[in-house]
């Protein structure tokens, strides 16, 4: 009861910090509209399969930059401030939730960006829905963790890619994998996707228990 | 008898392996400068035993480059301590 | 003295078996290629098959086409040209007991020093006017009995891989080795973490470097089988990458042992990495590979190790391969971190 108390008592922090610096989120914002824009100028038209590899590969992109900021951007003054006062699994699952809204919030306004230039081809809503909620997820998971072992580095938003992007290719594979059965035009057939949510499901509970593990030797310092 | 007869091709392709194996490097320079035309048909001869020659030498050059780096990295140690000396 | 190394020489030990079983046992004798591939019906044909190890001057040799297990057609006559070359003729009737257009066959040899030999889907016969009822009374039925079997060890053959089925002992246990090393680095990364000496995190850390040149090594050896086989190097085969990502996922270890200066926070850091990263790397290398179409054996429903790729003879090599080429990683991880020790130690000394 009191790690869940923590839990919403830091994910409030978090959200009220960044509702007070809008122009973190306007980044996001102006970032997913450029790459957006900058995708629909290379190809104009685009095909259902490659809308989709697309789609995600935006996200991945503004995923690690807008996760990356979750520990690098804290003063260490503030940190050491939170972990006297909180649980360590605490703040890492207060800022794995905070990540998983704003990858969430990130899904939505790319593909509402997305099918402004390149057309909705979604046929079937559910399959791809399920890939934003685990995948959003699975990103929010491994980068937060992730970010929390670059920060202290001292070039570490460079490290920060370079570890991520690799740990994130599983993920994207399936994902991508899953969302494809959105994009069949018939609604009354559907193409099996069970075993691909099952997958998708087990890295993030995976991951998250890695990380859960092993965040308590991390911040110690 | 039977089994002598059995036996006989087997021993001559063995040893033709064993000397395969004994000039293995020399042999696939010396063919390779040799043949101006693509590198399949010779990969692809004496049943693409060629293949299997490659990749045992492909792992040799692998654990030689490993040793080269260890070399240079005791060398280095040893430079160290001399200093200390 | 002998517990303490044996361990290395046994590894040796078994390079050694593996190096002299694995490359001189000679292959089961086999079909290269036959010629003409595709016929039609109702004419004597006569095919030129290649052999492979072979021995077609020793001995009364017989030839059948093999529909499936009902329909076979013996040859009508056999002509030896030498130990490696038969000319084989058919009179192929003119209708086939199917309704298929084109059909395949199997051929199928067999004589006494050879043993039965055969190559699957060796001929393709194609059919004009189909009557599957006059081919079932055109096609008398047959009976394959008294086929001979190779004697002595023997690999078996496979017609597009050859002699290269002897990479098992070389390509495949790299994958192992590097499994195994990645392994004993999660476990030395979990131990550091719990006992802080940073003895335990140089083994971790050593061992991943033995693993990941282990890992490139296999990529490397698989790119030349592969080019000579499934004909690219780089298929894109999910083997591949999963190799691949495997190999960019470790290499970013050492980029972020670089990124730390002090030597406990590296060690420390380093080994939630590795820790965090193999969690990420079950699905890649368990999961997600038997669920996909693959060139490898043991993918997307073909048989895994085992079934006919696999026989009782190569087991012998190839589970000794793996133990031995891991042993010999571990030899190559411990030297490494011999050095690493040896290399702090004198760190200590000059302060």
């Amino acid at each position: 009861m009191q790690l869940i108390r923590e839990i919403a008592f830091l994910l409030h922090k978090e959200l009220t910090l960044e509702l007070r610096q809008k122009y973190a989120l306007g980044g996001i914002l102006l970032y997913v509209l450029a790459t957006v824009y900058v995708v629909y100028i290379s190809f104009v038209k685009v095909d259902p399969a490659n809308w989709n590899t697309l789609f995600w590969i935006i996200i991945l992109f503004a995923s690690v930059n807008a996760v990356a900021r979750s520990f690098l951007q804290e003063h260490s003054g503030r940190q050491l401030y939170y972990y006297t006062l909180a649980n360590p699994i605490a703040v890492l699952v207060a800022k794995i939730l905070y990540n998983f809204l704003l990858l969430l919030l990130l899904s939505v306004l790319t593909l509402g960006a997305y099918s402004v230039v390149a057309g909705y081809l979604i046929r079937q809503p559910v399959p791809f829905l399920w890939a934003v909620l685990l995948g959003s997820l699975g990103f929010s998971i491994a980068l937060t963790f992730v970010s929390a072992i670059a920060s202290k580095a001292s070039n570490a938003s460079t490290l920060m890619a370079i570890l991520s992007l690799p740990l994130l290719i599983p993920i994207l594979a399936t994902v991508i994998r899953l969302a494809k059965a959105s994009f069949i035009p018939k609604a009354g057939v559907m193409i099996p996707i069970k075993s691909d949510l099952y997958i998708l499901a087990g890295i993030d509970m995976l991951l998250l228990g890695a990380a859960l593990i092993l965040f308590s030797f991390l911040w110690r310092d | 008898m039977k089994n002598c007869a059995t036996f006989g091709p087997h021993m001559i392709r063995m040893s033709k392996r064993i000397f395969l194996l004994a000039f293995l490097l020399t042999t696939t320079l010396f063919r390779g400068m040799a043949q101006t035309a693509p590198g399949d048909d010779f990969m692809r001869s004496m049943g693409k035993m060629y293949v299997v020659v490659t990749a045992i030498g492909i792992i040799f050059l692998g654990i030689v480059i490993f040793l080269i780096y260890l070399d240079r990295k005791l060398t280095k140690l040893e430079n160290q301590t001399k200093h200390n000396d | 003295m002998i517990i303490k190394h044996g361990w290395k020489l046994l590894g040796v030990v078994i390079l050694i078996y593996t190096f002299i079983v694995g490359l001189l046992v000679p292959l089961k004798s086999g079909i290269l290629e036959v010629s003409p591939q595709s016929v039609q019906p109702g004419r004597n044909i006569s095919f030129r098959v290649l052999g492979y190890n072979t021995h077609y001057l020793s001995g009364e040799i017989r030839a059948w086409l093999k529909m499936d297990e009902e329909y076979t057609l013996a040859s009508s006559q056999i002509l030896i040209q030498n130990d490696r070359e038969l000319k084989v003729i058919f009179g192929i009737p003119r209708f086939l007991p199917t309704a298929d257009k084109v059909q395949d066959f199997t051929l199928l040899l067999d004589n006494e020093v050879d043993g039965a030999h055969l190559l699957p889907s060796a001929v393709f016969v194609t059919q004009d006017s189909i009557n599957p009822a006059m081919g079932r009374l055109e096609w008398p039925p047959e009976r394959i009995t008294d086929l001979h079997e190779k004697e002595g060890i023997t690999f078996p053959f496979r017609n597009i891989l050859a002699e290269t089925i002897r990479n098992t002992y070389f390509h495949v246990p790299m994958w192992f080795a590097m499994i195994f090393l990645f392994l004993g680095a999660v476990f030395y990364s979990g131990r550091y973490l719990r006992s802080k000496r940073s003895v335990d995190d140089f083994r971790a850390f050593t061992m991943i470097r033995v693993g990941v040149l282990f890992g490139i090594m296999g990529l490397l050896t698989g790119a030349v089988w592969a080019k000579n086989t499934w004909g690219a190097y780089w298929s894109g085969d999910i083997k591949q990458n999963m190799t691949a990502i495997c190999l960019l996922i470790y290499m970013a270890y050492f980029v972020l042992r670089q990124a730390y200066e002090d030597p406990d926070q590296r060690a420390r850091i380093a080994s939630v990495y590795a820790l965090f990263a193999f969690a990420a790397m079950i699905p890649l290398l368990f999961v997600i590979p038997r669920l996909t179409d693959s060139l490898h054996p043991g993918n997307g429903g073909n048989p895994a190790l085992g079934g006919e790729d696999l026989d009782n003879t190569m087991r012998m090599v190839f589970y000794p391969a793996i133990i031995g080429w891991f042993l010999l990683g571990l030899w190559m991880a411990q030297l490494s971190f011999r050095i690493e020790r040896l290399k702090e130690r004198l760190l200590e000394n000059e302060d």
